[in-house]
């Protein structure tokens, strides 16, 4: 879905003034980068106030758009500094931190009658992805539904790589222990 | 409950997790992929696991995007000034205040939407001062800005309010009043605002239909006398309606509905067909409300209601006879439906900077239709 080349492409039609190129840019990464954000603020006003930010400078420098690496690792990292100035500003440091983090995951099955899979099951996987602590479930997320490779999730948290793998290994074992469960169960 | 725990923690258990992870991720080598196989031989009941997680992983995130969508018109409009600067000029031209009179000249639009202003008690004073023409009692105090049909305006209000208004739309307000208690300003057409937020002071918006209260939000007023349903969208905030013949009833909207009225009055109707006024207009009619959810469409995710405000002429499923009054306003020019027929036929359309002509022979190619222009008429048939 966001292959890195579509987004190349993007950045080079925004960086020619594109507003079509921009607004595609924008519904791309605007639930992702609110749901990043709203992990750490914990507020819809504040966060719509610095997703606004994060994509309004990305089309005041639209002229060096094209010198940015990777444009979706910048959104994110642009969006968590933001995020935490701000925080700082509000003296609410306390919140700039990976494990007070409260992410809100998708539905695992946004359409569950499209799969062979019960609505108990599908609750129950739903709680279980909510019960992952802070860090492991921003981890999750972060791979499994925005997209980001190991080594953009370890960048944007400022931690390492094995670390992320690790994360991602424990929240599957997590997820796949509340399943087995209700299988037994059956 | 009997159930058989098994235990987690053992190393091969571990590895799975391990391994699955990278298989979802791509990153898993043959051998590795290879001893996960083994893993699942070795524990049949892994499968049922295995294989609800890689479904689950595979899941398209659904995205939500209407709510993006009216993020995106947030966004655009709270810098508006960055992204209108260049290439629309039409969009931000500078206010243009005219001359009252030319409102009259224009054609039966004016005549309809002088018939609806007179249901407004303090639109009626104020158009009859001026009809009369003589005194300039009230001229002073009242600020009007019109804009004529093929012309598009932003008009930035005393308070900081900031208002775009649509082609063939007027705004009043009183200048000597506004702000003071109350900030009340009288539209006729179609207009967004984006009103600056004072609990104080409220936001009063009359229209032929209803009145808007308006605390501090962004929403899209639609009230053009010829047309036969007035519209309030609302994108955030809350605004509160009351209705012109139901005082008492007051309708909250919440962000992304929108509500529409019925504008069918029996003064109207019979003006229409040319026959005279007071009869049988004893029995007001009820305006008929609907409240309903914005929406944008899922083919090319353009909300219509406020397409206008991004400079797109936008219209979904609207037949002719609807489009027409449109188009007159977009480009100034007067539409003439020749051929009865023609009038229920049914459109969809999404037009940028396009001509007139283009735009009435993108609809030919669709369903058949010819047309003509005569002087600044065209006419269809």
């Amino acid at each position: 879905m966001d292959k890195l080349e579509d987004i190349t492409r993007l950045g080079e039609r925004i960086a020619n003034d594109d507003q079509l190129a921009y607004r595609q840019f924008f519904i791309q990464f605007y639930n992702k980068l609110s749901r990043f954000v709203m992990g750490f603020t914990k507020s819809k006003e504040l966060t719509d106030e610095i997703v606004s930010d994060v994509f309004i400078n990305v089309w005041r420098r639209r002229k060096n758009i094209e010198e940015i690496k990777n444009l979706k690792l910048y959104l994110y990292v642009s969006a968590k500094n933001i995020t935490f100035n701000y925080l700082k500003k509000l003296h609410r440091e306390n919140l700039a931190d990976l494990d007070s983090v409260e992410i809100e995951p998708e539905d695992p099955f946004a359409d569950p009658g499209a799969v062979l899979i019960t609505r108990e099951m599908n609750l129950r996987l739903k709680a279980a992805i909510n019960d992952l602590p802070p860090r492991c479930k921003l981890i999750f997320t972060l791979i499994k539904e925005d997209g980001l490779t190991y080594k953009q999730t370890a960048q944007l948290l400022n931690i390492s790589e094995s670390t992320v793998e690790n994360q991602l290994s424990i929240a599957l074992k997590k997820i796949g222990g509340a399943i087995r469960y209700s299988f037994r169960h059956n | 409950m009997s159930l058989v725990i098994m235990d987690q923690r053992s190393p091969s258990q571990n590895q799975f997790w391990s391994l699955l992870s990278k298989k979802f991720y791509n990153e898993a080598s043959p051998e590795e992929l290879q001893e996960l196989q083994l893993i699942l031989l070795n524990n049949p009941e892994l499968h049922h696991q295995a294989d609800m997680l890689t479904e689950m992983w595979q899941q398209e995130p659904k995205s939500n995007i209407i709510g993006s969508e009216t993020a995106y018109v947030r966004h655009i409009m709270k810098h508006k000034d960055e992204f209108f600067a260049e290439g629309n000029p039409e969009e931000i031209s500078v206010t243009e205040f005219e001359e009252k009179p030319s409102f009259f000249t224009r054609r039966k639009l004016a005549l309809f939407s002088f018939v609806a202003f007179i249901m407004v008690v303090t639109g009626a004073f104020y158009l009859f001062t001026q009809k009369t023409k003589t005194g300039s009692v009230a001229d002073e105090s009242i600020s009007s800005v019109v804009t004529k049909n093929g012309n598009r305006t932003k008009i930035i209000l005393p308070d900081g309010s900031q208002v775009w208004l649509n082609a063939g739309s007027n705004l009043d307000y009183n200048n000597s009043d506004f702000n003071k208690q109350l900030r009340e300003v009288t539209l006729n057409g179609e207009a967004y605002f984006d009103v600056t937020k004072n609990p104080d002071k409220p936001f009063i918006i009359h229209t032929k239909k209803m009145d808007i209260k308006v605390i501090g939000t962004a929403f899209n007023v639609r009230s053009y006398g010829d047309e036969k349903i007035a519209e309030a969208s609302l994108i955030r905030g809350s605004i509160e309606i009351t209705l012109k013949d139901r005082k008492d009833q007051k309708i909250i909207l919440k962000p992304n509905e929108k509500i529409s009225i019925a504008n069918e009055e029996p003064e109207q109707i019979l003006l229409k067909t040319g026959q005279k006024v007071a009869v049988k207009n004893n029995s007001k009619p009820i305006p008929q409300i609907v409240v309903t959810d914005i929406k944008p469409n899922p083919v090319n995710n353009i909300i219509a209601e406020i397409a206008w405000t991004q400079n797109k002429l936008y219209f979904e499923d609207e037949s002719l006879e609807d489009i027409g009054p449109m188009i007159e306003r977009w480009f100034g020019k007067e539409v003439i439906i020749e051929k009865e027929s023609l009038r229920k036929v049914r459109y969809t359309g999404n037009f940028e900077n396009e001509t007139m002509e283009k735009v009435l022979s993108y609809l030919k190619l669709s369903k058949q239709f010819n047309f003509r222009f005569e002087n600044d008429t065209i006419v269809i048939y």
